[in-house]
């Protein structure tokens, strides 16, 4: 049985692929931010599919220390009944804010949340992912295109708007990607269209909700993204491009680039404390 | 140059520290948070490089005091700057409050804030100017019903830190009295300023401008910063009008506000 592992799978589109990978009899392993929650979205995949092999953990995947906590869990887990192979790694978690906020290490909660976390978890959880010869994949978006990462102030300090981080955030996501395949891995990201979920009712202000909440209604349903996630695992050849839209490749921004992505390694293994194997070495 | 900072984990207290180390400034952190010091002292150095000592502290307390300012002694420490952060405040009016909370607000609000402000300032350099901030509140320019403990507070703050302004200017302190409306440093506080509505989200703002302009400030000698201008308003009219007007007003506005956020479900 193959294990994948999807953050953010209390809701929206990760509870979605979730439900969608349980069904195609993947062992699905969700994190979510509050264990009320994990345990709401536990009952709604097991109501669909009461075979399902399925557990939860949580914790606020913004913070690193929750993300070193959660991942040391996720690693026992694995080791102990999964026999150490991990097949995919969701990275889906995502959220906007309307204001300037940051965590506890002073790291701007949109970059945190949606970058930062992504990159510390898959760092903890590679050595199972290549044992398997697993994929990773990142829930990204159309919207980073018409952006460059502001290097010379990555947290949008000096001028912050949701919008431009949430951009951003999202052209991270798919350099993650890249700069993982230009180290010898199995790395996606999906674009999953405009969609039918809550993310911009959370913890957001109001202008920004308002806003959302009436996006929302032309979005599909989180299931239509969903099997992008299953296609991309099911194939038994890796594909071979790294951004898909609708189970079809899709042309990115042309600020994807391994310079970049080297670029984006090298902040993000300063701000997370960590090393990835270098490029050379994967060659 | 040398930064203390008091309720460094805090929202407030991390972005004025994250827009010092953006600075090259070396960084003295305390506050009662022990993950969130460590925290926060890693993510400084990771994003910035800079330079960073934490102690935990409860500055309420004489006895955590002395034995934070026995390390600084030890080492020798001199201070440029300080930035009085570290406030509290509960929801509630004042018979909904519990007795210790009521005089908590009061014990660190102010005599905490007076015992740090004596301590750093006779740790300055002796012939260098010397920087200090006050985070009062825009709640100190009125009597304000259902934050009344709280809003007195601040108020000793505002007066105080004019006075004290007067009296070290001929020995190169510059003294500034911060005053924000909302900001938005916690989730909690969002949810609050949401709750407050139309005045909420003109009386807020950007946490990140407010850190930058208190820091440019101080150190151009401004005595008072009030951020925003429907703020600044709003102080000039404090002044106009009778203070027993204000209160009945404020008081209208934040029992509907406070009733709204305590029991969101209702609405």
């Amino acid at each position: 049985m193959k294990t994948v592992i999807i953050t953010g799978a209390t809701s929206g589109i990760g509870l979605a692929a979730a439900r969608e990978f349980a069904g195609k009899g993947y062992r699905v392993v969700g994190v979510g931010h509050s264990e009320k929650n994990c345990e709401k979205a536990k009952n709604n995949i097991l109501s669909a599919y009461p075979e399902a092999e399925i557990v939860f953990f949580s914790g606020e995947l913004m913070q690193q220390r929750e993300v070193l906590r959660v991942a040391e869990e996720l690693v026992k887990y694995i080791n102990e009944n999964c026999g150490g192979e991990l097949f995919a790694l969701v990275n889906n978690v995502g959220g906007v804010r309307s204001l300037y906020t940051t965590t506890e290490e002073g790291y701007e909660q949109q970059f945190a949340l949606n970058h930062l976390a992504a990159f510390l978890l898959t760092s903890k959880l590679l050595p199972f992912i290549e044992r398997a010869h697993g994929r990773i994949i990142m829930t990204g978006s159309n919207s980073h295109k018409g952006i460059k990462v502001h290097w010379d102030d990555p947290m949008l300090k000096k001028g912050y708007n949701p919008l431009t981080a949430y951009k951003q955030a999202k052209l991270c996501n798919i350099l993650f990607a890249k700069g993982l395949c230009d180290r010898g891995l199995c790395a996606y990201t999906v674009d999953p269209g405009l969609v039918n979920t809550d993310i911009g009712n959370k913890q957001t202000g109001s202008l920004v909700n308002l806003i959302w909440t009436l996006r929302k209604k032309h979005g599909v349903p989180p299931e239509i993204p969903a099997e992008t996630y299953v296609f991309l695992c099911e194939q038994e050849t890796e594909p071979d491009g790294l951004y898909y839209y609708l189970c079809r490749k899709r042309k990115f921004s042309g600020e994807v680039t391994s310079e970049n992505a080297d670029r984006l390694f090298e902040l993000s293994e300063k701000l997370c404390g960590i090393e990835y194997a270098g490029r050379e070495a994967a060659v | 140059m040398n930064v203390f900072i008091t309720g460094a984990s805090g929202g407030l207290g991390r972005a004025i520290a994250a827009e010092c180390a953006s600075r090259g400034y070396r960084l003295f952190l305390t506050d009662i948070n022990d993950d969130g010091l460590a925290c926060l002292r890693q993510g400084l150095e990771r994003q910035y490089g800079a330079c960073v000592l934490t102690h935990v502290c409860d500055i309420t307390k004489n006895e955590s005091v002395e034995e934070m300012l026995a390390v600084i002694d030890g080492s020798g420490i001199r201070f440029d700057m300080l930035f009085n952060i570290a406030g509290i405040d509960y929801e509630g009016g004042f018979m909904e409050r519990e007795r210790e909370n009521v005089v908590k607000i009061v014990s660190l609000n102010v005599g905490a804030t007076l015992r740090v402000t004596h301590a750093i300032l006779s740790r300055r350099w002796e012939h260098k100017p010397f920087s200090l901030v006050f985070v009062s509140s825009l709640a100190s320019l009125y009597p304000m019903p259902l934050k009344a403990t709280y809003a007195a507070s601040k108020r000793f703050l505002t007066d105080f830190a004019e006075a004290l302004r007067q009296e070290l200017k001929s020995q190169n302190v510059r003294v500034l009295t911060l005053c924000p409306g909302g900001l938005p440093t916690t989730e909690e506080a969002i949810n609050g300023i949401a709750a407050q509505g139309f005045w909420g989200s003109v009386t807020t703002n950007r946490l990140e401008q407010v850190a930058f302009e208190t820091v440019e400030k101080v150190q151009k000698g401004q005595g008072l910063y009030i951020p925003g201008a429907v703020n600044r308003t709003l102080s000039v009219l404090g002044k106009l009008v009778p203070r027993s007007v204000i209160a009945a007003l404020i008081y209208k506005r934040w029992s509907g506000a406070q009733k709204k956020w305590l029991c969101p479900e209702e609405n």
